[in-house]
């Protein structure tokens, strides 16, 4: 008996046609996965980080792969607020699905000022507020670290997004990641976005010294992903479920089946980044997976996975 | 979309091992049947561009195999894939569209390479190419000076076989230069004038100098003083002479040092460590040098790998 599945689910007042989005950071400005894969069949993209001026990123190696994953200390190379706008906008709005922008800043001014003027763009359905990129001096991760800092930052930004949703990504470097999910919850934020990458270093035996030259740098891919999931059930129970805030989990995801262990534990939504690189096509392969797991045991809608762990 | 497969575009295809000999300690010559899809994105791939190979599921060589170097590192996981020129692309035509064979030179430097030895006559691999932007070839072109240091060689080889097959009016002339004998990926013969000669270049026709830092083979010193004297002795013309050279980036700096003082124009193939290959992680920059004092990054993957020579900000 032939049933129709449906993978699709609400995610911060907006439909996606599936819960699986490409991580900011792993995913370009969008187009480049186009000649890889149907954008059109995800449930969205989040392109990397915009900050107001150009950056040019960190000196290289910015990258070193480890067992089960790899460090990137990029530093939030791109180029800028202006030519985003007038370069990139044109072709997110040719792609065909969800698209969200991932903010940066060293000041919450930077913040509010690329949320103001993008907010302005139909291209764009929402944003991600990224206070937590380990690879940058200032701003960043020093904002998502302090409960009182994450409430100011989340509600200004959050009232510069119009009718935008704000997903707030959250640094699982914390001692309680409870806390700051709280204050961004309290102050506006309409997701959580869970977890970035978490600060690593590999060392070159040879010279002693670190591999890559911002000698730190996040550590992604399937090493973090029981991390990811540990944390993504904690804030589900403690504040997103009883908040009534969805979660966009990520963290080492490659398969259809690490996506539905995401989801069981409190995930509305997933991104896939590490994988993307290895194989480009990884998120739209991961969807047909999702609904043959769904056929296999009888799910007709993926959102009842959502928050499901016994 | 995938909008069709063409030339031009890339993709994710499969390809099966025709041969992988050793051609001396820790270097092989990996040959490569593409598939229809893969022939059809490299029926049009030019020297210089390059691929990415997914090496995480191969099995290591026999224990009695692998280099005492790697012993210890050699069981470390794979994840990402692995960059790879290649040294030349045949296109065989059929009635049922190209079929495109392809040389890569490799040498077994970690745990990514060891496994690649395990590599047999039939065996599959993941492939994901062509990748990058290649070496301009001008149609005033009439004289191309090749450098190659080390593993930056297969480029370069196939470089000198696109010119003869392609532009066989350009007078070619290749320096190759390695730390020693043992680190050329080349056969040496002895040539008719010049000495010690490179076999894959002299079946070319194309004449070509070998430079070991050790002086175990050839010319003593590095290959862009080598390269240095043969252009006092000829004064090849600034106006249609490119200099071409692939290697570690010390050599390339010193290549580009070279064509500034003779006036020529240089196109370096950089290498970085990269990730993705395809422009999405950002990690493989490039500064590039946009004025008097400014630079900016480019992407190698994306942007690169061969860059002017004049644009480049190598790294000390």
């Amino acid at each position: 008996m032939e049933q129709t599945i449906d993978l699709s689910v609400d995610f911060a007042g907006l439909k996606l046609s599936n819960p699986v989005l490409t991580a900011s950071g792993t995913c370009g400005y969008g187009d480049e996965l186009a000649e890889f894969m149907d954008v059109s069949k995800l449930g969205g993209v989040i392109i990397k980080s915009i900050t107001p001026a150009p950056r040019k990123g960190n000196p290289t190696p910015r990258i070193v792969e480890t067992d089960a994953g790899m460090l990137n200390a990029i530093g939030l190379a791109n180029i800028g607020l202006e030519r985003f706008v007038h370069e990139k906008i044109p072709i997110l709005e040719q792609l065909g699905t969800v698209v969200f922008v991932n903010v940066a800043g060293q000041m919450i001014d930077d913040y509010v000022q690329v949320v103001r003027r993008l907010s302005q763009e139909r291209a764009i359905a929402g944003f991600e507020l990224n206070i937590s990129c380990p690879n940058v001096k200032q701003g960043s991760i020093s904002f998502g670290t302090d409960p009182s800092q994450i409430r100011q930052i989340t509600g200004q930004v959050k009232a510069a997004c119009g009718a935008k949703p704000l997903i707030v990504k959250l640094t699982p470097q914390v001692t309680d990641i409870c806390v700051l999910a709280r204050a961004a919850v309290e102050a506006g934020a309409d997701a959580l976005s869970l977890v970035n990458t978490f600060t690593a270093m590999v060392i070159d035996i040879e010279n002693r010294r670190p591999v890559l030259a911002n000698r730190t740098g996040g550590l992604s891919g399937p090493a973090i992903k029981p991390i990811a999931i540990y944390l993504v059930s904690k804030v589900y129970q403690d504040v997103a479920k009883p908040a009534g805030i969805p979660i966009l989990g990520g963290g080492g995801i490659r398969t259809a089946s690490d996506v539905v262990e995401f989801m069981i534990a409190g995930a509305t939504a997933v991104t896939i980044g590490t994988a993307t690189f290895v194989q480009p096509d990884t998120a739209t392969r991961v969807i047909d997976n999702l609904r043959n797991y769904c056929e296999r045991k009888g799910i007709r809608s993926i959102r009842q996975l959502t928050g499901s762990l016994q | 979309m995938k909008n069709g497969v063409n030339a031009g575009h890339k993709g994710v295809f499969t390809a099966e091992v025709l041969s992988n000999q050793q051609i001396r300690e820790n270097y092989y010559r990996l040959n490569l049947r593409l598939d229809a899809i893969g022939s059809r994105y490299f029926q049009s791939a030019v020297p210089g561009q390059f691929l990415e190979l997914d090496l995480s599921e191969l099995p290591l060589p026999p224990e009695e195999k692998i280099p005492p170097a790697l012993r210890d590192s050699a069981h470390r996981h794979i994840l990402l894939r692995r960059p790879f020129s290649f040294s030349d692309v045949i296109v065989l035509p059929s009635h049922e569209g190209p079929c495109v064979k392809l040389e890569i030179l490799y040498c077994v430097l970690g745990p990514a390479t060891l496994r690649m030895m395990s590599l047999t006559s039939g065996t599959v691999v993941n492939v994901l190419g062509p990748l990058g932007n290649g070496f301009t070839i001008p149609k005033t072109l009439k004289r191309a000076i090749l450098i190659a240091g080390g593993m930056g060689a297969p480029p370069l080889l196939h470089l000198g076989g696109y010119l003869k097959r392609h532009f066989s009016e350009v007078q070619t002339v290749c320096f190759a230069g390695a730390r020693s004998c043992e680190d050329l990926p080349f056969t040496l013969k002895i040539g008719n004038i010049t000495g010690l000669v490179l076999e894959e270049f002299d079946v070319l026709g194309i004449p070509s100098r070998v430079a070991t830092d050790d002086g175990s083979a050839g010319f003593k010193g590095f290959v862009t003083e080598c390269a240095g004297q043969w252009l006092s002795d000829n004064r090849p013309h600034p106006k249609d002479t490119i200099l071409y050279a692939c290697g570690p980036e010390p050599m390339l700096a010193e290549a580009a040092k070279l064509a500034e003082a003779f006036d020529l124009s240089c196109q370096v193939s950089m290498e970085r460590r990269m990730a993705c290959g395809i422009g999405l992680c950002q990690s493989c920059a490039v500064e590039i040098k946009t004025g008097a004092t400014q630079t900016e990054y480019k992407l190698c993957c994306k942007d690169g790998p061969v860059f002017d020579s004049r644009k480049v900000v190598f790294q000390r």
